[in-house]
């Protein structure tokens, strides 16, 4: 589903203040997929996202433009740091297949820069640190070609479309736990917490890809869960041994001799390269670097940025059958890199062993399955962009909606999308409802709900005939599965 | 009843019983002086061995009291001296002692069953009832004839004494029509060793001979013996406990065979015949093993036989079963006198020459000793102030010499009787003095968990171990074992309390057995507060259930064992919900009687029993609210502490009193970690609560995705009066008048709606709010607030 034709989707980051000479301009362009496209396409591409941005800065200063219409085109932009901008290009077809939400397409934009910015910093600090932009050049080539490699099909690029319109990215999914075993599961949080003695340790405790439990702020969570779904939870890294032996031969990125290990970011690889990740006898995730230039340079864990920490952080990743631990320490509190690290996952694996299997054990017996928070009769999707966690029906579920549905059931999150920005720009510091129910074509009911703040999507395909019956299934379904949140008052 | 359990494994059948003593008359005393340092060298040997449990308070690490004993242990420490040795002691013998030197006794002798201390003279019988607490007054007396008293036993009814006249006579008095029969043997072929009175269902009273046992019925109507059964064999001599019901009879040349019996209420068990071994010196000789080297011990519902090798220097500890009698270990003797008395289930071994004391606790089947050997004190009762703490060392020197005297007696179980002087004490553990000698806080608490005497002590000890160790930021595993130890115990209680029916059943075979008026030192004090208790409602129910069911406990001794197979068991289902409703309610209770208690005076008896576990309420208060100050330098240590207590509440099946969770968010908030309370809020670790909603909002102040958490809460707990001020304090008039007509909140005056809505200057929302009330509060109209509101709204189109 959602392939774009011929060579579809183009992916650019450039920075508007290089290159502003003319004759310079080659040196905006920091990313630009597909790598192979011709130079003078590139510069077009990127010309008229500048003059476009430009021009709408006029009248609209404080708000970034966020996407241009054209015939054949959607470009979608958003920028990622003062001035440096990523421009999501997707070409427009007949094919109502190719129905995208600028929302959707933004949020790929935004989670390839927050997973970019987590392992590398800003890229405003990398251009800071070296002018000529190679290092910063270097990371994005790899980072952001690993990170399409998941939407790759063939040579293409496959966008998530209409049809992933209950699916909201850049949110966590949470697991729903008994009282018993979040106890349980903090006092393992406190074990971790105390790996490294005096100074506190961060984790996350993921069962399969929903996320159990963490110490860090939401935005780090998201990006950590983001990351950890992406490449290391067991369902991830099985995947990839599953499939790689064909998936892998077009995308080969040719590995970029790292030139500065010294300056302590370089030490991190390529933390989306799935090839290199593996699970080790020990149970820790640990990604193969050793390779003949880095060898010993590099520690087995990655270094991280932190938004809200201020501190970098080592990352070590244990796994225990269906748990996956992140396990967080701050740089500066390892002295000496890996024996440090070797240290910190003696601790883990002397003191916390134990409490690992039970909560795996207790979490696996309470699990209801990939179909647990399937709500007969509903296909839904609730997000709490405040926590920026989000619950929707199983994806297999989701398939069985017509495209009717999911069609209007898009349409009317770009709606809400909209209105929503809307809203907070006039009172920002007001939450305002919404409330948006549409008889579909094919005779659904497609209902929209924004109260304090929070979301509710759904489409309920075998409904009555009365909007009473669907405001009737809204209260039902809030009372029942969301303590109220979206009761009528 | 306590019963032998089988071996290998032990069934404890109902014990429902008091504390009660040797059957031992008073032998007269000791020679030798101990050698002059017996204590340093019993240390060293001590220490050398290795088998120190817990650690002696000189070796202390950094001594963990230190810090915090002000605040953390009862003030007016009690200290008697003993001069020169210094004043360190886990066991102390109270001041004053009951004086019993009246001039014309002649001897005296101790009733284990009913607990008389007895001193016949010429025509009477003087006693005095040494339970529950030593009298002050002067004794008792019944009238006898004149004539030789070897020993003195009461029936356990009280209705009739038997005196035992000389080797072949006993004479047996109705003490309502003074009559008298005798009951003698043949002077030629055996000799009377003893006699006891038993409530074993077909039998009365048992005499001990040479030959074998009497097994006879009294009828106190005609007051007349019946023989019922004999049983044939020799006896060298014999031992009996009224508190184990059992009898132990020693034969063979050495006096080594033994055969035993146990008689109680519900039937006699015979053991199988066992033989103790005895070390030789030399090759050839064969030492004689005598009565007063073997002492029946019972502790936790277990009866025990511990036998002193006097080559070997070691105690031999057997375990009674129903059909085996099995060899433990050995204890190491560091004196050739030991006596031995159990104190509140712990074995206190006496080392006469060296003038110490061993304690041990046996419950988990450990032999190493709780403390180092240490000297025993004389103490003044602790209600007393300094002064008088002061006044006790002048007297307790006065005394000093005698400790460990020429004319001590040791009485079971706790008893000791200073024949030279007259002077009866009772021996004490020093609980504080024990918890202080060691670090190791889970141990020490399961050690005061399982304390029955001295019961607010062991809670304030309790409370002041769990303190310290948070205080001192001890590894947080073991802090959560700390508190499990404590919460675990208050469970089982509280289980225990739903489980009436056992109650009621113990108390009935309490009254069946005949022994209820004074076998249990502690049943007096539940009776007498029961009165108070039953004057008001259910809760007052709920806590006469408690007191019984801790008497229960008590009497049962707290074998978990037993416990269970008891009564526990079949209830245990059901006892779930109930238990945590008195759990719930159970505070209230506590509170009340608690009351008396601190102000409380006497720290021995009278205690409330309900009132030793300690709830996780009390916990709160006690613990965390009081330690909260000082930790708020470290909160993550703090919070995950509470997170381990929450585990154990949870585990344990209780509720955490909702002022906790409210700390914890403050607690969190402190160190900006917003996310998490949020996360602890979702997966429901905080439970909901009206003021946990109130702190939420508070907290919001700085982070509003907090605030709308506690008002989101105020609506999921129902609290719509507060929902609705909170909405409009956050400037949702609208939502909060949608609200307040959905569920009638008509307590919220309309101003203030109205207010808001003049505030966001939207004539169109005023208007519509103005409408609203008109349309549903019928005199609003008529007020000064429709007059106002709809001028301004008049100016404002």
């Amino acid at each position: 589903m959602g392939l774009s034709s011929g060579d579809g989707a183009q992916l650019c980051v450039f920075d508007l203040r290089r290159g502003q000479q003319e004759g310079q301009e080659l040196d905006k362009i920091l990313f630009f997929h597909p790598a192979d496209c011709p130079i003078l396409l590139q510069l077009s591409v990127i010309g008229l996202c500048e003059g476009i941005i430009t021009f709408s800065r006029i009248f609209s200063p404080d708000d970034d433009c966020e996407v241009i219409e054209s015939e054949n085109h959607s470009h979608v932009f958003y920028q990622a740091e003062a001035d440096i901008w990523m421009v999501l290009v997707v070409e427009k077809n007949k094919d109502s297949e190719l129905t995208w939400r600028c929302g959707a397409l933004q949020g790929i934009l935004k989670e390839v820069h927050s997973l970019f910015t987590m392992f590398y910093g800003p890229i405003r600090t990398l251009l800071d640190r070296q002018p000529s932009a190679e290092l910063a050049r270097g990371h994005l080539r790899t980072f952001v070609t690993d990170y399409l490699s998941d939407f790759s099909a063939g040579k293409k690029l496959q966008l998530p479309t209409f049809r992933d319109c209950l699916k909201e990215r850049g949110t966590v999914q949470m697991l729903t736990i008994s009282r018993e075993v979040a106890l349980e599961i903090q006092s393992l949080t406190t074990v971790l917490g105390s790996c490294l003695g005096n100074v506190m340790c961060q984790s996350l405790v993921l069962f399969g890809d929903l996320l159990v439990s963490t110490t860090l702020p939401p935005d780090d969570t998201l990006n950590l869960y983001t990351y950890a779904v992406l490449r290391l939870t067991p369902h991830a890294l099985s995947s990839y041994a599953n499939s790689w032996s064909y998936l892998r031969k077009g995308t080969s990125v040719h590995s970029v001799p790292t030139s500065s290990s010294s300056n302590g970011t370089a030490s991190v690889e390529r933390p989306l390269q799935r090839e290199k990740l593996y699970k080790g006898k020990d149970g820790f995730v640990t990604a193969d670097f050793a390779t003949s230039e880095i060898r010993g340079a590099v520690p087995s864990a990655p270094i991280l940025w932190f938004r809200q920490a201020e501190d970098r952080m080592h990352l070590c990743v244990y796994q225990h059958k269906n748990i996956t631990i992140l396990l967080l320490t701050p740089a500066s509190s390892l002295i000496n890199g890996d024996e440090g690290i070797t240290h910190v996952k003696r601790h883990l694996l002397e003191h916390a062993s134990q409490n690992i299997v039970t909560v795996e054990q207790k979490l696996s017996r309470g699990w209801g399955g990939e179909n647990a928070y399937h709500v007969g009769g509903y296909r839904y999707l609730l997000v709490d962009p405040d926590r920026k966690v989000s619950r929707a029906s199983p994806p297999g579920k989701v398939t069985t909606l017509s495209k009717d549905s999911l069609l209007s059931l898009n349409r009317q999150r770009e709606e809400i999308d909209l209105e929503k920005s809307r809203a907070g720009r006039s009172d920002s510091c007001h939450d305002k409802d919404f409330e948006i129910c549409i008889r579909a074509k094919n005779n659904s009911w497609v209902i929209a709900k924004v109260t304090r703040g929070r979301e509710l999507y759904m489409a309920l395909e075998k409904g009555g005939e009365t909007l009473l019956y669907a405001s009737t299934a809204v209260e039902k379904f809030s009372n029942r599965y969301c303590e109220g949140a979206f009761s009528t008052d | 009843m306590l019963q032998l359990p089988r071996a290998p494994r032990p069934i404890h059948l109902r014990l429902m019983v008091c504390t009660p003593p040797t059957p031992r008359a008073l032998r007269l005393a000791f020679q030798q002086t101990p050698p002059p340092n017996a204590l340093a060298e019993c240390s060293r040997v001590l220490k050398k061995s290795g088998q120190m449990k817990l650690l002696h308070r000189e070796k202390e690490p950094a001594s963990v009291f230190e810090g915090n004993r002000k605040n953390v242990l009862l003030s007016g420490k009690m200290q008697g001296g003993l001069g020169s040795v210094g004043t360190l002691s886990h066991a102390y013998v109270q001041h004053p002692p009951l004086r019993c030197d009246i001039p014309d006794i002649r001897g005296i002798f101790y009733d284990d069953a009913n607990k008389f201390l007895i001193a016949p003279t010429a025509d009477r019988i003087l006693y005095w009832k040494i339970t529950p607490s030593t009298p002050a007054g002067p004794p008792n007396s019944d009238p006898i004839n004149d004539g030789p008293v070897l020993s003195v036993r009461y029936s356990l009814d009280q209705k009739a004494i038997g005196i035992q006249r000389s080797n072949h006579e006993v004479e047996f008095r109705n003490r309502e029509t003074g009559e008298t029969c005798n009951k003698k043997w043949r002077v030629d072929s055996e000799t009377l060793l003893g006699f006891f009175w038993t409530d074993c269902p077909t039998y009365d009273v048992i005499f001990v001979k040479t030959s074998g046992l009497d097994l006879l019925a009294y009828e106190p109507q005609s007051n007349a013996l019946r023989l019922v059964d004999s049983k044939k064999f020799n006896v060298s001599w014999y031992l009996y406990t009224h508190e184990s019901r059992l009898i132990v009879l020693a034969s063979g040349m050495q006096c080594t065979l033994f055969t035993g019996y146990q008689f109680s209420a519900s039937g006699v068990v015979k053991l199988p015949k066992f033989e103790m071994t005895v070390s030789k010196s030399e090759a050839n000789s064969k030492p004689v093993l005598a009565a007063d080297d073997v002492h029946i011990v019972t502790v936790y519902g277990r009866i025990y036989c511990l036998q002193l090798d006097r080559v070997s220097m070691t105690l031999n500890m057997y375990r009674f079963y129903r059909d085996a009698v099995v060899h433990q270990g050995t204890l190491p003797t560091y004196s050739s006198r030991i006596a031995v008395s159990v104190v509140d289930n712990i074995i206190m071994v006496h080392q006469i020459d060296a003038k110490v004391v061993i304690l041990y606790d046996i419950f988990m089947d450990s032999y190493a000793p709780i403390s180092a050997p240490l000297p025993l004190l004389v103490r003044r009762l602790p209600s007393n102030n300094r002064q008088a703490t002061q006044s006790s060392d002048n007297q307790s020197s006065a005394y000093g010499g005698t400790l460990y005297g020429e004319g001590w007696n040791f009485l079971n179980p706790d008893l000791v009787c200073d024949v030279e002087n007259g002077l009866l004490w009772k021996l004490h553990l020093d609980l504080e003095a024990i918890a202080a000698s060691t670090s190791d806080a889970p141990s020490v608490l399961e050690f005061l968990q399982r304390r029955k005497s001295d019961l607010s002590m062991v809670k304030t000890l309790s409370l002041a171990i769990v303190r310290t160790v948070i205080l001192e930021r001890r590894p947080i595993t073991m802090v959560a074992k700390a508190m499990d130890v404590v919460l675990d115990s208050y469970s089982r209680l509280m289980k225990m309390g739903s489980d009436l029916p056992g109650v009621r059943r113990t108390s009935e075979q309490n009254l069946q057995s005949g022994v209820q008026p004074v076998v249990n030192p502690d049943s007096s004090s539940g009776d007498g507060n029961r009165p108070v208790q039953s004057n008001s409602g259910v809760e007052h129910g709920i806590a006469n259930h408690t007191a019984n069911v801790d008497r229960t406990l008590l009497n049962t001794s707290s074998d978990s064992d037993d416990i269970t197979n008891a009564s526990g068991g079949a209830n245990q289902e059901m006892s779930g919900l109930q238990a945590s409703d008195v759990a719930e309610r159970k505070p209230l209770v506590v509170g009340k009687d608690s009351r008396p208690l601190a102000s409380g005076t006497s720290m021995q008896h009278g205690t409330h029993v309900a009132n030793v576990a300690v709830s996780p309420s009390e916990m709160f208060e006690s613990v965390f609210v009081l330690v909260e100050d000082e930790m708020m330098g470290d909160p993550a240590y703090l919070v995950s502490i509470i997170m381990e207590f929450l585990r154990s509440v949870s585990k344990a099946g209780l509720k955490a009193p909702p002022n906790l969770y409210v700390m914890t968010t403050t607690l969190l908030a402190h160190s900006n970690r917003y996310p998490e309370i949020m996360l602890f809020v979702s997966n429901k670790i905080l439970e909901p609560s009206k003021e946990l909603a109130m702190q939420l909002m508070e907290l919001g102040r700085q982070n509003s995705p907090t605030r709308k958490l506690g008002v989101d809460m105020l609506r999921e707990r129902g609290l719509h009066q507060d929902y609705v001020s909170a909405l409009l304090q956050d400037g949702y008039y609208l939502e909060a008048l949608r609200y307040a007509r959905k569920y009638k909140v008509i307590t919220v005056p309309p101003a203030l709606f109205l207010e808001e809505a003049v505030a966001t200057n939207s004539a169109k929302n005023l208007a519509a709010v103005l409408s609203f009330f008109t349309e549903f509060v019928p005199t609003f109209k008529t007020t000064s607030d429709y007059a106002r509101y709809r001028h301004i709204l008049s100016e404002m189109i």
